[in-house]
């Protein structure tokens, strides 16, 4: 039975256009993109995206959802479907996503969902500048683990 | 060289126990084997042919010799006592068990070391100039910027799961050491009214389409370089093939859209992106330069009169340091090459007891600094002039003081069907039966500057198609056979060799070698190097010469 983990850990039934299938702007419930899609303004009126993964290791579904939170400015639910696994949630989280449907009953270990305590790089959830961190000089300020802007 | 902060050390120690926690889960059955490639490829974890292969990464080939020492460690309690020193810079070991890498991956971190992005879809580890901030025809250190690309390409939350591995190469030099026009993206860094600036390639590679890559960008101010990278990686990652790995290199995107297509889809990308927040400050940026100011060399009064008193004396020390020896852009300093082919061993491979000599000798002719090169040797960087003459001595006890850096028998070679699961032919067998062949030094001397790199596959880790003479593995219904190819070079002015024809059994390559190389003895003039005798004269002679025989 699959489920919906949400970024705060919860674990809930995924939602129901999973089964019927009203997957378009039209119905006003949301709309499901393939990763190849490109970018579209009529999206931001969706209050749900979903980003359907053809395989696990596909990175494309990255990227656009990257380009949906900081090009588009979709601020709205953004879920990962079809092919997730549960070791790339954490690239996932960067990218802006905010929720996974995975074909489990038990949400994974917090040593699969957060192993960093920290990133290097600026990323569509911390816009603070990429190079903080570079270059050498701890910054102590911020240890702890990025947030969604939305 | 770049030392960790406590921020860097923190993400290492925890990709270690990361990794330790998915080899858990993978040797307790609750990963799968396909699921469990994923996550070990991107920590430069292989199945091979007999074991695993771990791939260390060294990024952009530079070591301390605590670093080296500790490879040494590793070599001798995990493996079995040798490493190999890839044409990617890194280090590579054949025989670790699966259940002891992450305690291999934690001793690495104990000396700011690890292997992540050393293989899979992912930003490999950057190579450089194995001079980089020695070499006297360098305009710009690389090795600030390699940095910058190493600690941002690290779990790139976007670009970690690309259409194929992603190679970048960074050279700041007159002579490019670094093949950049090879590589996915090669940078060049130079000087333009007192600023760094970059031109940007794009789509070169080796393996089974080679292409010489594409220029995007000319004069790209310093502070762009992640958010103008970021633009190529996104439009790679986007529009990339993903339905044949042999179509999912970049070099294929950037030949079906034409460099031109491809430029413009960048170039409406980073229009979005320049200025966003990976750009880099002129803070950050001198911040990253400090890590690599030399520390103040001593000066060395009467250093190259010794030099050349000591090279008079001896003529096989003057043979190593007129191959060897390049120089420095620090009076009374040199660099020094140590060549890992001598005839006999497998290029690349060195011994433990080899590496901690090495490491002995980085602390006393210089200051405690190693580099790999993607020639697979090792170099010195800062060798006082006077001391050189030592330093053979010991080299030459270490198997190490073998004088033909850039001569024929210095040759590329992969470790081939001897470990490598993907090969289709042997490559070590091969170069040393062209080693046992070509030694005599002054035949070699004679031939002068001669690349000859051997493949054992179509990936060309051997950068066949970049060698003078190239030789790649081909199966032939089940047979060893290799294909010759001639005329490519992997400097500023790069080219990729031309396939001569059929290929040829094991048995017959020293001889087509030798006609090849008869041929260029015969036609060429006066101080003519091989490669220009023959973009000069054109394949027929060499072709006719080979076959003519070999029928």
């Amino acid at each position: 039975m699959p489920r919906l983990l949400r970024l705060n850990g919860e674990l809930t039934p995924p939602p129901e256009l999973l089964e019927t299938g009203q997957w378009t702007l039209e119905s006003g419930l949301g709309v499901k993109l393939a990763v190849d899609a490109e970018v579209d303004e009529r999206w931001l009126a969706a209050p749900l995206i979903a980003i359907d993964f053809p395989a696990f290791n596909d990175g494309r579904g990255l990227s656009l959802a990257v380009l949906l939170r900081t090009r588009l400015g979709y601020a709205g639910e953004l879920i990962a479907v079809g092919a997730v696994h549960e070791d790339l949630l954490h690239y996932m989280r960067r990218c802006g996503f905010n929720g996974y449907v995975l074909e489990k009953d038990a949400a994974p270990r917090e040593a699969t969902l957060h192993p960093y305590s920290d990133y290097y790089q600026a990323s569509a959830v911390e816009s603070r500048p990429a190079d903080r961190r570079m270059g050498g000089q701890p910054s102590i300020s911020s240890r702890t683990s990025p947030t969604p802007s939305s | 060289m770049y030392r960790y902060d406590s921020f860097d050390q923190q993400f290492v120690d925890e990709r270690v126990a990361h990794f330790r926690d998915q080899t858990r889960r993978y040797l307790a059955g609750e990963l799968s084997d396909d699921e469990f490639l994923q996550l070990r490829l991107r920590n430069g974890l292989y199945i091979q042919r007999l074991a695993p292969m771990l791939r260390v990464a060294v990024p952009y080939g530079t070591l301390s010799s605590r670093q080296l020492r500790m490879l040494a460690h590793i070599s001798r309690h995990y493996d079995r006592g040798y490493g190999h020193l890839s044409t990617r810079q890194n280090m590579q070991f054949n025989w670790p068990e699966l259940a002891e890498v992450p305690d291999i991956l934690a001793d690495l971190a104990t000396v700011q070391m690890h292997a992540i992005q050393t293989s899979g879809n992912c930003i490999r580890n950057v190579t450089t100039d194995e001079f980089a901030g020695v070499a006297e025809d360098e305009a710009v250190d690389p090795r600030p910027y390699c940095e910058l690309l190493r600690q941002w390409s690290t779990s790139h939350p976007e670009f970690d799961w690309l259409p194929r591995k992603f190679k970048i190469a960074v050279t700041g030099a007159a002579a490019d050491r670094a093949a950049v026009n090879v590589h996915d993206i090669g940078v060049i860094a130079r000087q333009q009214g007192g600023e760094v600036v970059f031109d940007i390639l794009a789509g070169g590679g080796l393996g089974r389409t080679p292409a010489i890559g594409a220029l995007l960008r000319e004069g790209l101010p310093a502070r762009h370089l992640l958010t103008y990278i970021e633009a190529i990686m996104r439009t790679y990652n986007r529009y990339g093939r993903r339905d044949n790995k042999y179509k999912a290199r970049i070099k294929i995107l950037v030949r079906a859209m034409t460099a031109e297509g491809f430029k413009a889809k960048v170039d409406a990308e980073w229009a979005q992106l320049k200025g966003s927040p990976s750009t880099l400050s002129e803070e950050v940026i001198g911040r990253m330069a400090a890590h690599f100011e030399p520390s103040p060399y001593p000066q060395r009064p009467g250093a190259a009169e010794a030099l050349a008193a000591q090279r008079l004396r001896n003529p096989a020390f003057n043979r190593w340091v007129r191959h060897n020896v390049s120089p420095h852009k620090q009076d009374g300093y040199a660099i020094a090459v140590l060549s890992t082919k001598e005839t006999g061993t497998p290029p690349g491979d060195v011994s433990d007891a080899q590496m901690e000599a090495v490491a002995d000798w980085a602390d006393a002719y210089g200051f405690g600094e190693v580099r790999i090169s993607h020639q697979q040797n090792f170099v010195l960087p800062d060798v006082g002039q006077e001391q050189l003459y030592s330093l053979w001595q010991a080299a030459v006890t270490h198997r190490l003081g073998t004088a033909n850096r850039g001569l024929a028998t210095d040759i590329i070679c992969c470790p081939g069907g001897d470990y490598c699961s993907l090969a289709n032919a042997k490559s070590i067998p091969v170069a040393e039966a062209l080693q046992r062949q070509l030694e005599d030094y002054d035949y070699l001397h004679d031939l002068g500057e001669l690349d000859l790199n051997i493949s054992g596959c179509m990936n060309a880790c051997g950068h066949h198609h970049v060698g003078h003479i190239g030789i790649l593995g081909v199966d032939k219904k089940g047979r060893e056979y290799y294909q010759v190819s001639i005329g490519g070079h992997s400097g500023a002015d790069a080219s990729l060799g031309q396939i001569m024809g059929p290929s040829f059994s094991r048995a017959e390559v020293p001889n087509v070698i030798s006609d090849i190389l008869d041929v260029y003895l015969a036609y060429r003039i006066e101080d003519e190097s091989f490669l220009h005798c023959f973009r000069r004269i054109g394949m027929a002679p060499f072709k006719e010469r080979a076959y003519a025989k070999a029928a």
